[in-house]
């Protein structure tokens, strides 16, 4: 009985889920991406993954094997039934006046492009084989289950980033008879979707058969293994701009200021447990000052070049961040938050008033900053100026390494922990908490800057709260604290979305599903620094493998 | 002499007033204590002299000089240093990296392995524990991190809120074993409890506080005798 009831409601729930991305315009949009091309896309793609999961999900602890094929059937079917009837509805009710989405070609999609009697079948037929599939992958063996899932994944990487991939192989020869074998110019040959699954499932399959019949990496080995995918991963980052041309280079170049402001921002929540959702207000410091030392415009001030005005941008932002850092210092916790939001704000206004217009450019911003130059070499497009962010963000990260491992490192995590407690073991609160902020603000400054370089102008609109709050999501799912961390948060929030930019109005929605799940199911994020995860797990009541060496 | 010298010392928290002048000392290489029912101002008391509120009269002097001004983080190198209520560990370090935050403000290396060693002789529970979360261990093993946290500082005097609190009674009786023995390796010591029977006999000088003020004090001995005491807080 209870298995029945939790199957019902896994189902319902996705039943409801797959009715808001329907109703939202979601789907829709995501079936002009094709992965296969001709043969599938996106949106079909997110329909069966739903189902799937459903399955997987209400044949979690059903028991027997019997009963949880049944838990995934019903679910499956339950989940259908619900997409089936918003497609009666949308073909019998003018709804379109509430939901623009519900457009014929949505109906159409939700039928598989049949009439809405047969189509409402096809659906909820589709639905219950879905969830029963899910179910069976769920008990499946995992080697298996886990070659499925990576073949799978690896076709639609695939094919939703086909444009991208194929821009870096366009080379002749067997690359060419590679790329002409699995591509054609809309997505997908069916054949190369084939061979894609059969080499990512096989390699999934030879890795996790090698790793069984061996032994259990040790943590050691796990760690050396994941530093290697680490520089594999920054080789690549390094080199993709080269193969693939401006357009990923400004993609990337956006994902490492965010680097830099998450690397800033990580060393003020993650470390020393400041929340702090003014954080922008650095990166408006630094952008700013860059812009008016260099600018060639009549508010232009000293008409440097960028070597000159970069580090003077970043102690400006450190003094910015110590002055920002002094009012908040006895704040504590939720408090801290809003206190810095208004802090945040208050630059950003400041910055637009008619007081300071003289000074700033007002709404009308700063504009003619040149570009950085290396002797005559000028780094003036996207992808060289990527690579002026890839060093900055090493030396950053560099630094960041050291902060993290000093005195300064531990002071921050004590405090972080117990306020109280920190001082009276002799940690300088007040000095620690300042440079929190000051370093923080370096980093965030240090971004603002190349930015300001980058753009050419910097106008206060591009301040705004939501950079603050893209920063500390990417941190949060990164996993606090943890400097590998920042880097797979950027990519995941920043680059991620920006490459599948027709869903730009969607980000949001997609980053508030990231930080639930996230919370729910890996709450120390992806890249957990070792001491955040062993508080989650120690408040989660699992023992240490150290615990278990007590005396007998 | 005495090290630390509370006179007329009155706090408030915003309007409330939770030290109504009190004035107390403590001498060189003694173990004084401070009893009080729950909510009499011990914490408050502790609080003041670590420097983690400033008290709006009275003075506070310690080895001599006045405290008033300084800052928690002085305060604690100069020597004086507090084990806060509630076993206030770092719960996700291990207890060696805790070990490790109490020697915070020292820089001599060797000095530190000394001492590490030292305590964990003092505390031989924490060698076989040395490596574990210190989130994960006993309220009576938090304790003795805590403890050992705090003198990893070299402090010439500790000031210790409530040590005994929530332990059963063995653990009790060790706990104040172990207060005795860091006494008697020169460590002066100014103890709060609740605990009144455990703390008065062992201590050199006793004061009892109520709602702010000290009413009454004397030799641990003789309080321990005291018809009052005996009546208010030993049942
Ligand atoms: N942060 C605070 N804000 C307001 N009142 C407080 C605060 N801390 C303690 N008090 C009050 O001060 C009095 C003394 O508290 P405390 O020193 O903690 O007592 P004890 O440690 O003896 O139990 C109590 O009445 C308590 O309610
Ligand atoms: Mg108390």
């Amino acid at each position: 009985m209870k298995t029945l009831t939790k199957a019902a409601t896994t189902g319902l729930l996705f039943g409801v889920g797959g009715v808001y991305l329907a109703l939202v315009g979601l789907l829709e949009m995501m079936q002009a991406r094709p992965i296969v091309f001709g043969a599938v896309n996106l949106g079909q793609a997110v329909l069966a993954l739903l189902a799937l999961a459903c399955g997987a999900v209400a044949a979690r602890d059903a028991g027997p094997a019997f009963a949880r094929a049944g838990a995934g059937l019903l679910g499956g079917l339950l989940a259908g039934a619900l997409m089936a009837l918003l497609q009666v509805i949308v073909a019998t009710v003018p709804l379109q006046g509430m939901f623009i989405a519900a457009s014929p070609a949505l109906r159409n999609m939700l039928a598989f492009g049949f009439a809405p009697g047969p189509g409402a079948l096809a659906m909820l037929l589709g639905g219950g084989i879905g969830g029963l599939a899910g179910a069976v992958l769920a008990v499946s063996v995992p080697s298996l289950r886990r070659a499925i899932v990576a073949g799978a994944a690896a076709v639609v990487i695939a094919g939703v980033f086909q444009e991208l991939i194929q821009l870096m192989i366009q080379y002749e020869g067997i690359i060419g008879w590679i790329r002409d074998f699995v591509y054609t110019w809309q997505g997908l040959r069916p054949q190369g979707a084939v061979a894609i699954f059969v080499i990512a499932g096989g390699t999934s399959l030879v890795l996790s058969h090698r790793s069984s019949a061996g032994h259990v990496p040790s943590p050691d080995q796990r760690r050396r293994r994941r530093f290697i995918s680490a520089g594999v991963a920054l080789l690549v980052l390094v080199l993709m701009p080269l193969l693939a041309g401006a357009y990923i280079g400004e993609v990337l170049m956006l994902v490492g200021l965010y680097i830099l402001m998450g690397m800033g921002l990580n060393l003020e929540v993650g470390l020393a447990g400041l929340l702090d959702l003014g954080f922008v207000a650095f990166f408006a410091v630094g952008a700013y000052t860059t812009a008016l030392l260099m600018s060639g415009s009549s508010i232009g001030l000293l008409h440097l070049s960028y070597w000159e005005a970069m580090p003077i941008a970043v102690l400006v932002s450190i003094l910015g961040g110590v002055l920002f850092g002094l009012p908040v210092l006895g704040v504590r916790g939720d408090y801290l938050a809003v206190a810095t939001l208004g802090l945040g704000e208050i630059v950003r206004i400041v910055v637009l008033s008619d007081f300071a217009a003289p000074l700033l450019g007002g709404p009308q911003g700063v504009l003619d900053i040149p570009k950085p130059s290396i002797g005559s070499f000028e780094l003036g497009s996207p992808v060289k100026l990527f690579y002026l962010t890839l060093v900055c963000a090493g030396v950053a990260a560099f630094i960041a390494w050291r902060l993290e491992n000093s005195r300064l490192g531990r002071a921050w995590e004590a405090l972080r922990d117990d306020e109280d407690v920190a001082q009276a073991l002799g940690v300088n609160l007040i000095r620690s908490k300042l440079l929190a902020y000051g370093l923080g603000a370096a980093f965030a400054g240090l971004g603002g800057s190349i930015f300001a370089t980058m753009l050419g102008s910097v106008y206060p609109s591009s301040f705004q709260l939501l950079i603050s709050i893209n920063v500390l999501a990417l941190i949060i799912v990164g996993g606090m604290g943890s400097l590998p961390g920042v880097v797979l948060g950027a990519i995941a929030l920043i680059g991620l979305p920006e490459l599948l930019r027709e869903f730009g109005e969607y980000r949001y929605l997609f980053y508030g599903a990231a930080l639930i799940v996230m919370m729910r199911w890996k709450p120390e994020g992806l890249w957990p620094s070792e001491v955040r995860s062993r508080e989650l797990h120690a408040a989660a009541g699992e023992a240490e493998p150290v615990a278990a060496m007590e005396p007998g | 002499m005495a090290l630390l010298e509370l006179s007329d010392v009155q706090v408030f928290y915003d309007k409330i007033e939770a030290l109504k002048g009190i004035s107390l000392s403590v001498e060189a290489g003694r173990i004084a204590t401070l009893v009080g029912a729950n909510g009499a101002g011990k914490s408050t008391t502790l609080r003041a002299v670590s420097g983690l509120i400033h008290p709006r009269a009275g003075t506070i002097r310690y080895d001599g000089t006045t405290l008033a001004g300084r800052q928690p983080h002085e305060i604690t190198a100069m020597g004086l240093v507090q084990v806060p209520e509630g076993r206030r560990i770092f719960g996700r370090l291990t207890v060696d990296e805790n070990l490790a935050m109490g020697a915070f403000t020292r820089h001599d290396r060797r000095g530190i392995a000394e001492d590490r060693e030292r305590l964990l002789q003092l505390f031989p529970r924490l060698r076989e524990r040395l490596h574990q979360v210190a989130g994960t261990l006993s309220g009576g093993e938090q304790q003795m991190v805590a403890t050992a946290r705090a003198l990893m500082a070299r402090p010439s005097m500790l000031l210790m809120d409530e040590p005994s609190m929530g332990l059963a009674p063995m653990l009790v009786e060790q706990v104040f074993e172990t207060i005795r023995a860091i006494n008697a390796d020169g460590v002066t010591i100014l103890l709060v409890e609740q605990n009144a029977l455990m703390a008065l006999s062992i201590a050199d000088h006793g004061y009892v506080l109520e709602s702010g003020r000290i009413v009454l004090s004397g030799p641990g001995r003789d309080l321990l005798d005291d018809e009052r005491v005996r009546h208010a807080y030993l049942g």
